[in-house]
């Protein structure tokens, strides 16, 4: 069961890995394979239960495999230091401002599309 | 008879599966700290990064050395995140109502997100490898660092960013939320999951269910739509 929902995500990661090399270079293999997977579903309307299980699995140690490339830091502890606060500042009010526009927007066209609905 | 202990320690250190075997330990202290404590700030990937570095500077070892034995690990990286389409599908069938709203809010509040960060880290005079590493801030770390390290970023720093960024947004989002006077439950679970992916969605489950299904969604979204979108128009501007 697993390993059926595990070859096919690693089918989708081979054959994205392809395109990458094939026609597009500047879109990482695993993004590629997502979407392919992604579009497969969309095809099929459901989720089969090995698939299920292998995403659920994998997803579920997701931040156990992203540690080794984290740890990378270590080798940028300079280009880090000099910019450091730059961009710790860029962060923040960049996310304060999104984060309000982004409820903002969204709570006006939920309204617009409510009046719509009540005219029609 | 004198044992040969720096011999032994050498060959324990160098095996190849050393860096898998600390990431494994650090992963699980960290992860035992986390459920203990539940503070957003001891978010196991940080922590147990903190770990690996400090066994690996005591041990004298590199990153490059690490990286090769922790292989065993960051092999399954691609097959996971290919593994995210699952639960973007999932959250999709749950919203059919507000297709519209989500997708227009989720592009002009996404591109917003991403070239205010951009620009504003610019304008203060970071470096380019540091605008690439923050330029996916918003989304979830496995595309975050992918997308990073495609754009000329380092897959490091950007987890570090993305961390940041989804702690802040946990903390900060509700309140300011409440102040822009955002009632809706899909509207601020929307806002929560795509501009602080994970941990925002965490925070967003507290609030309602409702809550926390548009931010999962969110999340999926933003993710899918930054790692094709923005390599894709920085191709086109350079």
């Amino acid at each position: 069961m697993l390993l059926r929902g595990l070859s096919w995500l690693v089918l989708c990661q081979l054959l994205g890995t392809g395109l990458n090399a094939l026609f597009l270079p500047m879109l990482p293999g695993p993004i590629i394979g997502l979407v392919l997977l992604f579009a497969f579903l969309l095809l099929r309307g459901e989720v089969d239960e090995p698939l299920q299980l292998a995403a659920s699995s994998l997803l579920k140690y997701l931040p156990l495999l992203l540690v080794p490339p984290a740890v990378g830091v270590m080798a940028y502890a300079e280009a880090i230091a000099a910019d450091f606060w730059a961009v710790i500042g860029a962060l923040l009010l960049s996310l304060v401002l999104s984060v309000m526009f982004a409820g903002w927007m969204m709570q006006k066209l939920i309204e617009r599309q409510q009046r719509r609905r009540e005219d029609a | 008879m004198s044992l040969d202990w720096y011999g032994a320690w050498q060959a324990v250190t160098h095996h190849p599966l050393f860096g898998a075997g600390v990431t494994l330990g650090a992963y699980q202290v960290a992860m035992a700290a986390y459920e203990r404590t539940r503070w957003m700030f001891l978010q196991p990937v940080l922590l147990s990064m903190a770990m690996v570095i400090g066994v690996l500077l005591l041990c004298g070892l590199n990153f490059a050395e690490y990286r090769v034995s922790a292989e065993a690990l960051t092999l399954f990286l691609g097959p996971a995140t290919v593994a995210l389409a699952v639960p973007l599908f999932l959250n999709l069938r749950r919203i059919r109502q507000l297709f519209w709203p989500t997708v227009l809010t989720l592009l002009v509040a996404g591109v917003l997100a991403t070239v205010l960060g951009v620009a504003l880290a610019w304008s203060f005079g970071a470096e380019r490898i540091m605008l690439m590493s923050m330029a996916p801030k918003s989304v979830t770390s496995p595309i975050a660092m992918l997308v990073a390290s495609q754009i000329g970023g380092i897959a490091a720093l950007a987890a570090v960013f993305v961390m940041i960024t989804g702690v802040a947004g946990a903390m900060l989002g509700p309140s300011l939320l409440r102040l822009c006077g955002v009632r809706h439950q899909a509207a601020l679970g929307m806002a929560l999951g795509m501009t602080a992916h994970a941990v925002g969605t965490a925070r967003a489950m507290q609030e309602s269910e409702e809550c926390g299904a548009f931010a999962a969604l969110a999340m999926s979204l933003m993710g899918v739509a930054t790692a094709v979108l923005l390599p894709l128009a920085l191709a086109l501007l350079a």
